[in-house]
């Protein structure tokens, strides 16, 4: 007999908080992924899946029940907007409100950090995060100084057409409110929807390495890596001075009964380990740290190539949470961590994208005989989002793999 | 000098080596020989991030200190005196917006000699086979950050092909392109990062090292 939605819901849960606590599920957990495919298995486009809350639901639900991994990333699609969380830093009721940016909040700002399709790309192109430089070296005193301070009121009217002068600014707060308060009823129905086919609740909470906050909004990706040589006692102070209120930020989530935080990094591959080391690590370690002390746990997603810095990892306190990479060796990575660190990652994304079901088949079956042994291990793309193309067949093929193999 | 530049650069002092670079030129120093210095410091920076020596920081100061440098030693330089290694057109394809991978590998593939012809980004596959047509490359060079780029890639190859241009190899790069990728999009090499972009281009028009 077919298991219902309550008790698929609840051996799924328990199969990826196993994996997490270290311990052997009943098989290996597999993490899903979303992406453009989403929308094109329902013959829909990305501008639907950003403005269009029907269309984004039923394209979810048919590829959720068509595609049954243990958990789910398709859906709504959001980006980025953790400046926004720091510029509301000191209320904790609204700074994990903040933390993406939506197709009708990127109206409502008017923000240049992102591009949404239907707007400044095509409908078919998906919602992307490009950054930029909204703050000039001279300012990095400014920012030590009072860093919600300087992001509310100096760099938020420069990075949003709509927050320019206090005028546009009050209008723009309150339609922002307004959207998450209407949006809310959606989220409402879309978790409905996950519990109907048998998807866990995961409470998730979001953190964010506070050197990102300034290379992804503030200064810009290649601009912070340049200061980092340039200005490095200046880039130090800073970052420490964010620290404080990325904290208050990731703590503020656990009001809502939240029990995991998600960490999207981006410096991390940029850097090399003496820069890691000193600008970036031992800021991010203190996030993570000040969550596992109110017993949460963290799932750190170390993009491209962590192989560098895997070491440090070690440093934090065993069972603090999972390392999920992109293209780090997840087999070496196990072999490091094993009973300290739940592993996350392992499937290339263009394998599922280019490959047959038969080449996906033998590399689960080959992978999961090195790290399925003690337990502590997610299956998980290193990219959760697949091309519109994606053979279907090799979506099937990956979880089918799992259920032999895991 | 030479040594003492060629070592500033590799070694990252940014200030050091600009300084110097300009001394040299200011005092009736041969500007050619001035960027094949800065040519061979940006191949073995390439090279110490091959060996894992140095990271994205070190490529993206390494090709600011040689932009910084370049700006006013090349026009010091006659058209036609320095010899190319070959022409290269490049964009991230349609439907991805970023820049960063396909700056990176620009600055250190013209640092190693080729011409670069920047056609931008989220551009369409009409218009690479349109720039194509009009630049007469010997590589094709097409970069992209997100997945969607991957059936870009494929699209765009297939429409270059379909236009009849096949005396131009087809290099892919970006932080998500891999050897089935490579397959998939029908390119002629692929590579993650700009040092072993460079290495590859470089062999895709027979030269050695």
């Amino acid at each position: 007999m077919a298991k219902s939605a309550q008790e698929l819901a609840k051996e799924r849960l328990a199969r990826i908080e196993a994996a997490i606590n270290l311990q052997e599920p009943d098989r290996v957990p597999v993490w899903g992924f979303g992406g453009d495919i989403v929308p094109a298995y329902s013959g829909y486009t990305n501008y639907d899946m950003c403005y269009d809350e029907e269309k984004t639901l039923k394209a979810s639900e048919k590829f959720m029940r068509d595609f049954p991994f243990d958990s789910s990333m398709a859906g709504i699609t959001g980006l980025d907007g953790r400046v926004f969380c720091m510029a509301f830093a000191e209320y904790d009721d609204l700074s994990p409100l903040m933390t993406f940016i939506t197709g009708p909040i990127h109206d409502i700002l008017g923000d240049k950090y992102t591009r949404f399709p239907g707007r400044e790309i095509d409908k078919t192109a998906p919602a992307q995060f490009i950054g930029g430089t909204f703050m000039e070296p001279d300012e990095y005193d400014q920012l030590i100084e009072d860093p919600v301070k300087f992001i509310a009121e100096t760099v938020l009217p420069r990075a949003c057409r709509n927050l320019e002068t206090p005028r546009q600014a009050m209008a723009t707060w309150v339609r922002l409110g307004m959207e998450i308060a209407r949006s809310g009823a959606f989220m409402a129905e879309f978790g409905k929807m996950n519990a109907e086919l048998g998807y866990p609740p995961f409470p998730m909470g979001w953190g964010y390495a506070p050197l990102d906050i300034i290379g992804d909004f503030l200064r810009g990706v290649s601009n912070v890596v340049l200061d980092i040589r340039r200005y490095p006692d200046k880039v130090k102070k800073a970052t420490e001075a964010i620290t404080e209120w990325m904290i208050k930020y990731a703590l503020a989530y656990t009001k809502m009964g939240t029990k995991y935080a998600m960490f999207p990094l981006h410096l991390n591959e940029y850097l090399s380990p003496k820069l890691y080391n000193e600008f970036y690590w031992p800021y991010l370690k203190k996030v993570i740290l000040a969550l596992h002390e109110v017993g949460v746990k963290s799932i750190v997603f170390f993009e491209g190539r962590h192989e560098q810095h895997l070491e440090t990892i070690l440093e934090l306190p065993k069972g603090w949470g999972a390392a999920y990479f992109e293209k780090t060796d997840v087999v070496k990575a196990k072999k490091l961590l094993q009973g300290h660190t739940c592993v996350m990652g392992g499937i290339p994304i263009t394998l599922i994208a280019g490959g047959t079901p038969a080449e996906i088949d033998k590399f689960v079956k080959d992978l999961l005989e090195q790290v399925k042994p003690g337990g502590g291990f997610i299956l998980a793309p290193g990219v959760a989002a697949a091309p519109a193309d994606t053979p279907l067949e090799n979506i099937t093929a990956l979880i089918e793999a799992v259920e032999k193999y895991g | 000098m030479q040594e003492e530049l060629f070592t500033k650069i590799v070694d990252m002092d940014e200030e050091g080596s600009i300084k110097l670079a300009k001394e040299y030129l200011e005092s009736g120093g041969n500007p050619q020989k001035l960027l094949e210095v800065c040519r061979n410091a940006m191949g073995v920076i390439g090279d110490k991030f091959e060996k894992g020596e140095y990271f994205l920081s070190e490529l993206i100061l390494g090709g600011e200190i040689f932009g910084s440098i370049m700006e006013f030693t090349l026009p010091h330089i006659k058209e036609g005196e320095s010899e190319k290694l070959g022409k290269i057109v490049l964009g991230t394809v349609k439907d991805d917006i970023h820049n960063i991978g396909k700056d990176i590998f620009k600055a250190f593939v013209e640092a190693a000699g080729f011409e670069v012809i920047d056609i931008g980004v989220d551009v369409p596959e009409e218009e690479f086979v349109k720039q194509v047509k009009e630049h007469k490359p010997d590589i094709i060079g097409m970069s992209c950050l997100i997945t969607a780029g991957i059936s870009s890639m494929k699209r765009t190859v297939e429409a270059i092909k379909a236009a009849g241009i096949t005396d131009a190899k087809i290099i892919i790069g970006g932080g998500r392109v891999d050897e089935e990728v490579r397959q998939l999009a029908g390119a002629d090499a692929w590579a993650d990062d700009a040092a072993k972009g460079v290495r590859l281009c470089k062999e895709l028009v027979g030269v050695k090292g």
